[in-house]
């Protein structure tokens, strides 16, 4: 478990008053792995032509992305310490149009899957082996545009596409007939489960994948513990949205320390 | 098969051939008269399925990477159905991209209220940076795409189910601005799709009535040419807006704003009431049920401005609707916003 982007996040909240910080808790080994040992990306020129593209559809686990994007240098410490301040670039969600290394604005939930079946479309098109990795969120996936999404994907054949979804329960505590493995498997994609806080797991699973030019796409259901790390913030209780006090931010930090 | 329509897949042929990154995303519908830029243009046709807001959003990441997408389908699957998609994917994230619809307002009267499209204007006027078209004859259509649909904004192109009958020369047709089809004097019409046509004929008809009308044709609605509107208007000070559209939000929402500095003028709109269309009937069926014929009009002028021989002071304005049959004295609202 990494406590030191999970410190990064509890500041950021305590510096700007707000934040998601269980529902950033809960991705924060998928991001890791997925910067520091897969995605091929440049920081000094974010628009790189041969990116793999990352899409946080669920965009209100932004600080954990904000995190790992400072920690790989598209942002600033300082940039950092804007966050959801006048002046700042860093909002609750993630915002294409302001942040250097985020592919989408997103927020509304249910948009980051079908874009980014276009963007992976578009690049096969273009003759490019990029690869398009997608986060959703296991709530998420009641929207309906990621099922019609997983279904297009499929029939398109987006073989370098792959959905990873942070399987916290969120979801389950709505409808409890949650069984996400299946539902990603009779649309059609090749599916994995994994430990999503194991970072041996999601690399593993990562390496696992083929990506082909065309083939069938990839879902890992990543199981996952919102508010992971902190025992007080387990759970889908009150910390959802909840700013600590100065007596709370000293437990978190020493869970973390 | 719809003329406008069938150019719609004449002008993607005819683009896509010299253009690699035009790509045309349907939701099952025109798929036969595509076929031709299909074949022509190999793997940039997509007939995703019946998924209309994952089609917009699936464009959008096709914008992304460069691509110029046309998303076509039935009015009211694009604009409504997929409205956050529009706002959120296309606009917000800044990524130019064209939606190309058939079936607005009531072109598909008999399919009744989940078929029609009678707002398509306010709402994408309600995004930023969106640009709306609404191109009444072939050439129009044609025009109108090949200038704008590669300029980085969201553009809608509203393909309506009949053309007017006025032969317009291309070189006449540019994007975001207006077309004087007719001089006058006391009394301007800003018409926009194919009721020019029941515009002129009943320009003519008015004149026994002592109406020397100026006629404005509006082909693109955003960016609206309001020069041309506002130099008209202070002329004759009298106008009347004919548009298939909702009342709220529509064209004469925008020339009321545009006209606004000009004292003492009367503003009539002719226009579909902030209500459903609840009958069944053709297009005709319902152009005559909401008065956009000549004799519409007509009656419209003259019920509600009288004679242009003997014109008082204007004191008043009104939007007048005709609809299913009621006499149009029964159905008047103050715009009260003057």
């Amino acid at each position: 478990m990494n406590e030191y982007l999970r410190r990064q996040i509890v500041q950021m909240v305590m510096q700007g008053k707000d934040g998601h910080i269980p529902s950033a808790f809960s991705i924060v080994e998928i991001l890791n792995v997925l910067y520091g040992q897969h995605l091929q990306f440049d920081s000094k020129n974010p628009d790189w032509s041969h990116r793999d593209y990352f899409i946080l559809s669920k965009g209100h686990g932004c600080l954990a992305l904000y995190a790992v994007l400072q920690k790989h240098g598209f942002i600033t410490e300082e940039v950092i310490s804007m966050f959801c301040r006048p002046g700042g670039v860093l909002g609750e969600h993630p915002d294409c149009t302001k942040v250097p290394g985020i592919e989408a604005s997103t927020g509304s939930l249910g948009h980051g899957l079908p874009f980014a079946v276009g963007i992976a479309q578009g690049l096969r098109m273009r003759g490019m082996d990029n690869r398009v990795f997608v986060l959703v969120g296991d709530g998420e996936c009641h929207e309906g545009t990621v099922w019609e999404a997983a279904n297009v994907g499929t029939n398109l054949e987006l073989g370098r596409l792959c959905v990873i979804v942070d399987w916290n329960g969120s979801g389950a505590t709505l409808m409890p007939h949650d069984d996400l493995p299946a539902k990603w498997q009779a649309f059609g994609w090749d599916t994995t489960i994994v430990d999503g806080h194991s970072e041996k797991e999601l690399d593993a699973a990562i390496k696992n994948i083929q990506f082909p030019v065309v083939g069938v796409p990839t879902a890992i259901i990543a199981k996952t513990v919102k508010g992971k790390g902190v025992a007080m913030l387990q759970g889908h209780g009150k910390w959802h949205h909840r700013i600590p006090n100065e007596d709370e931010f000293n437990i978190i930090m020493e869970a973390l320390s | 098969m719809n003329a406008i329509r069938q150019q719609f897949a004449d002008t993607m042929l005819s683009i896509g051939k010299d253009d690699p990154d035009l790509v045309v995303l349907v939701g099952d519908i025109s798929h036969g008269i595509l076929q031709p830029f299909a074949n022509a243009c190999p793997g940039r046709y997509f007939n995703v399925g019946i998924c209309e807001p994952t089609i917009v959003s699936m464009a959008a990441g096709l914008s992304k990477v460069g691509f110029h997408p046309v998303v076509h389908t039935i009015a009211p699957f694009i604009i409504e159905r997929s409205y956050e998609q529009i706002k959120l994917d296309f606009c917000y994230q800044r990524l130019g991209g064209n939606l190309v619809t058939v079936g607005a307002a009531f072109d598909y009267g008999n399919l009744g209220c989940t078929h029609h499209c009678y707002g398509d204007f306010a709402l994408v006027k309600a995004l930023p940076d969106t640009q709306i078209t609404f191109p009444a004859s072939i050439v129009e259509f044609d025009a109108l795409f090949r200038q704008a649909y590669r300029n980085d904004f969201l553009t809608l192109f509203r393909i309506p189910g009949y053309e007017h009958d006025i032969q317009f020369n291309v070189v006449d047709i540019q994007f975001g601005s207006a077309i004087k089809v007719a001089d006058g004097h006391n009394l301007t019409f800003i018409v926009t799709g194919p009721e020019l046509s029941s515009a002129l004929a009943a320009r003519d008809a008015l004149r026994a009535f002592g109406w020397d009308i100026e006629v404005v044709y509006i082909h693109t609605i955003r960016p609206l040419d309001t020069e041309m509107i506002i130099a008209s208007v202070q002329k004759t000070r009298r106008v009347l807006v004919i548009e298939e559209h909702m009342r709220s939000g529509g064209l004469g929402d925008d020339v009321i704003r545009a006209t606004r500095g000009i004292p003492d003028i009367q503003y009539l709109s002719l226009s579909i009431p902030d209500q459903f269309v609840t009958g069944y009937g053709t297009w005709e069926d319902h152009c005559r049920d909401l008065g956009f014929t000549q004799e519409g009009i007509v009656e419209c002028v003259t019920t509600y401005c009288g004679s242009g021989n003997d014109i008082e002071q204007p004191k008043w304005e009104a939007a007048v609707s005709y609809f299913h049959g009621q006499l149009p004295g029964l159905n008047v609202q103050e715009y009260g916003c003057r």
